[in-house]
């Protein structure tokens, strides 16, 4: 069934890949009234299939809202013709109904091609309400649990879940994903989720490069419409990071990463990615076939989760050579370097010199995520990471810059949504740091300081979110 | 120390259970669950009461207290008061918050019953041994001993009510072992006073206090900390406190890295195979004791923990071993029916000397 619903968001998200981008956040509301796009702020709204009215669609239109149709794969025939009559943006599809192999694609296939007019997305599955979590409070039969999934402060993020569907289908950028709120242990009478659980799904989504489904309460989309003014209280608090959103840098952005991690299938490597990205470990994710000497030349370190053919192997030899560090977690195959007696060999790794680098082999699987994170990190050393944090555990880092230049465009997410002197320290050397934030003035040149290569700064009282613009010192390059 | 002590949040899982319906069973959802991010961790208060508007500003003034006291006792933050002290105080007496001046002394009291080896001016050692945590070269034995001039909780003198000075040039405090024990008692305090009594604190599962059980309970229970997962030890909680130690494991891609508790004596990291849990009337006394008594190891350890009034400490090692001691609450230990009762007491000291303030009602 995985294997399934695998080849469908293959064949789906190559159909997406033809997509234009057409919006960051959508809002995915009830069929029913709802303010017009310019009180909003809104231009992408999402309907769930089947709808008993298609006539809300017209009604949303002419609100100045582009309409998108969300179906299941097995409902899709049906929703895409009643929504190309009703002249919907697009169509929005899940992947949750089994269905035999290629027998469905093949159907499937020359429907898209008969609605050109569509936009066709594939909804990622998976994806969380962005937050900071502590321990898990629940009430199960009338009793409270607590537990935790670790000791420091756990952030739920989708960068791990947006990174890895990446690696299977690198040309389906923007990926799009959606969640549920979580209002356990939430007051009545009180709305949730709040405006900064909002503004830090919002925010997310783009520090990520991604897309993001959001949906708007029924109770809210009532009250809105009602002009219930604690509701527009709480509406005009999220606008300005939906307008900040919106200005984010359009073109086609290149992440900064320095590890590599090459995987096959995210069921037995997704926690480990997911608490490598909790940690700010600045990577991105490839498929083996992807794995090629441009791309290894954009990192210092790769960790590899799966098995490699000879090619991919010789590349990784070939990198380790040239001063690179290899991670393969949970193999047990024979490889050249083992001819050689190892570095070091202790019960939980094994240690080999190739060349100017080193292989690292675990002895065992990635059994505590968070550990194995931070012994990457330190692993890679300072020297060798393309960005760092200081004095904030709840805040996430993400680095782009153009594919022909070094100019760097950070940003910061602080799932704590409590103000936070974050400090920074970027790889290269840069002229100027530009502030860019809804929460305050922008275009602020922050004062930096460069060290051993590294561009340092501060930014001060950073409650939700922050792009940074750091624009580059032209002898030198912000790559790795 | 914060430092110091937030990495060694790393191994420590302590996890409230689901209880039998006899222990603590809710008769209604009406609970508040907040949390703040504090201290480098997750500050989380759990409340029930009628009155859920009454209970959520009560947790929101109490997390807003602990934050307070982060901006008084956080050694990153420059502006705190104890880095400005800590920039200071090397060359006369300077003013310093009560708060403060409370920590410090409290800290004093487990330095002088512990010979030393629980010291909040151990902060230069901790600095040197982080570099060689995150990949670089270990401190060599001139460099121990140059960090070892800066340390030793005999060169800070607290002049009452409210001043300290150092009598070392390179002397500097952290509070990272006994902070987060200090802000949860404060959180207490202030439930208390706006009448919340069923309650728990959470200070990233380091330092757990439970107040008076949810409706339908008579305990908030808690499972400890395990290296070997053979014990399963657990406690009930009313009215006190427990925190957990362990040193941190070696790196999984490294092998053998220092860990980061640090013997003061020494100044070399701690080497031990136990994780310890404490439980205490409040949590500045279980969060200072369960460092304390980590470094001090089982022998030496049950042997103080004896001297202290309502204390109880558990330590137990990656294959089981377990050392048992103290007069405080009982642990309850997987395949026994009935808590394990400590080693008997003699000749214990009056108690610990500032529990009684943090007491609740």
């Amino acid at each position: 069934m995985r294997r399934m619903s695998f080849l469908c968001v293959l064949f789906l998200g190559a159909i997406a890949a033809c997509t234009p981008v057409t919006a960051k956040v959508f809002l995915r509301v009830e069929p029913s009234p709802i303010p017009p796009a310019d009180k909003t702020g809104i231009q992408d709204i999402v309907l769930v299939w089947p709808l008993r009215d298609l006539s809300a669609i017209a009604k949303l239109r002419s609100q100045g809202y582009r309409v998108f149709l969300q179906c299941e794969l097995k409902d899709l025939v049906a929703a895409v013709v009643a929504g190309d009559r009703a002249a919907v943006t697009g169509m929005i599809v899940t992947n949750t109904v089994p269905s035999s192999e290629s027998p469905s694609a093949e159907q499937l296939r020359p429907y898209f091609a008969a609605h050109k007019n569509l936009t066709f997305r594939v909804l990622v599955p998976g994806g969380k309400q962005p937050q900071m979590k502590g321990r898990l409070v629940v009430e199960r039969d009338g009793v409270l649990q607590v537990s935790s999934p670790s000791s420091q402060p756990w952030l739920d993020t989708n960068l791990a879940l947006v990174r890895l569907a990446q690696a299977r289908d690198p040309e389906s950028v923007p990926i799009l994903y959606d969640f549920h709120w979580d209002t356990s242990g939430e007051l009545p009478d009180v709305w949730h989720p709040d405006a900064e659980a909002y503004a830090v799904s919002i925010a997310e989504a783009d520090a990520i490069g991604s897309d993001v489904t959001i949906d708007l309460p029924g109770s809210l989309q009532r009250a809105l419409v009602a002009d219930d003014p604690r509701a527009w209280t709480l509406w005009k608090a999220i606008m300005p990071y939906l307008d900040f959103s919106s200005h984010a840098p359009m073109e086609r952005m290149i992440p900064v990463v320095n590890l590599g991690v090459v995987v096959d299938g995210a069921q037995a490597s997704y926690e480990a990615i997911n608490l490598m990205a909790r940690h700010n470990l600045a990577f991105e994710s490839v498929r083996p076939s992807s794995l090629t000497l441009a791309r290894l030349r954009s990192w210092n370190s790769v960790v590899v989760f799966c098995s490699l053919n000879k090619e991919a192997l010789a590349l990784l030899r070939n990198f380790a050579a040239s001063g690179g560090i290899v991670i393969f977690v949970n193999t047990h195959d024979e490889f050249p370097w083992h001819s050689a007696p190892p570095l070091r060999q202790e019960s939980r790794v094994t240690v080999y010199s190739v060349g100017a680098g080193q292989v690292v082999e675990p002895a065992e699987p990635v059994v505590d995520p968070e550990n194995f994170a931070r012994d990457l990190r330190r692993l890679i050393g300072r020297e060798g990471s393309a960005l760092a944090l200081w004095n904030s555990l709840t805040t996430l880092v993400t680095g782009y810059r153009e594919q022909s230049r070094p100019d760097v465009t950070l940003y910061l997410v602080n799932y704590a949504a409590q103000p936070e002197n974050v400090q920074v320290q970027v790889k290269g050397r840069f002229t100027r740091v530009r502030l860019e934030s809804p929460e305050g003035p922008s275009g602020v040149s922050l004062p930096f300081v460069e060290r051993g290569g590294f561009t340092e700064f501060t930014i001060p009282e950073l409650r939700i979110t922050a792009r940074l613009h750091l624009d580059s010192a032209r002898e030198s390059s912000a790559a790795p | 120390m914060r430092w110091l002590k937030s990495a060694a949040l790393a191994s420590l899982t302590l996890a409230m259970l689901p209880l039998p319906s006899t222990l603590c069973s809710p008769q209604n959802s009406s609970f508040v669950h907040q949390k703040r991010y504090a201290m480098g961790t997750v500050f989380e208060i759990v409340i029930y009461d009628e009155d859920l508007p009454r209970a959520d500003a009560a947790a929101r003034a109490a997390l807003d207290e602990v934050v307070r006291l982060d901006a008084i006792m956080s050694n990153y933050k420059p502006e705190s008061d104890l880095s400005r002290m800590n920039r200071t105080a090397h060359f006369q007496p300077v003013r310093i918050p009560r708060e403060l001046y409370e920590s410090i002394e409290e800290s004093l009291f487990y330095s002088r019953h512990s010979d030393g080896q629980f010291d909040i001016s151990v902060g230069p050692l901790v600095d040197l041994w982080k570099a060689a945590l995150a990949g670089g070269p270990l401190p060599t034995a001139a460099d121990r001993a140059s960090a070892l001039r800066c340390v030793g909780y005999q060169k800070i003198e607290l002049i009452p009510p409210d001043r300290i000075q150092f009598h070392s040039h390179c002397m500097r405090l952290d509070l990272g072992a006994i902070g987060k024990g200090y802000a949860v008692d404060r959180a207490a305090r202030i439930l208390n006073a706006r009448g919340i009594h069923r309650a728990y604190i959470d200070a990233g599962g380091s330092t757990i206090y439970g107040l008076v059980a949810a409706p339908g309970g008579n305990a908030w229970r808690v499972r400890l900390r395990d290296p070997s997962r053979k014990v399963g030890p657990e406690v009930m909680l009313i009215n006190n406190s427990v925190s957990t130690s362990e040193q941190s494991a070696p790196s999984s891609l490294q092998g053998d890295t220092p860990g980061h508790i640090i013997l003061p004596g020494t100044g070399k990291p701690l080497q031990t195979r136990y994780a310890i849990s404490v439980t205490a009337p409040s949590a500045t006394a279980s969060d200072a004791l369960s460092t304390t008594l980590l470094l001090l190891g089982p022998t030496k350890g049950a042997a103080m923990v004896k001297t202290l009034h309502n204390v109880s400490a558990i330590w137990i090692d990656s294959d089981g071993q377990r050392t048992l001691a103290g007069d405080g609450v009982s642990f309850l230990l997987t395949g026994e029916n009935r808590p394990i009762r400590v080693s008997p007491l003699k000749n214990r000291m009056a108690a610990i000397s500032k529990a009684p303030k943090e007491l609740l009602p």
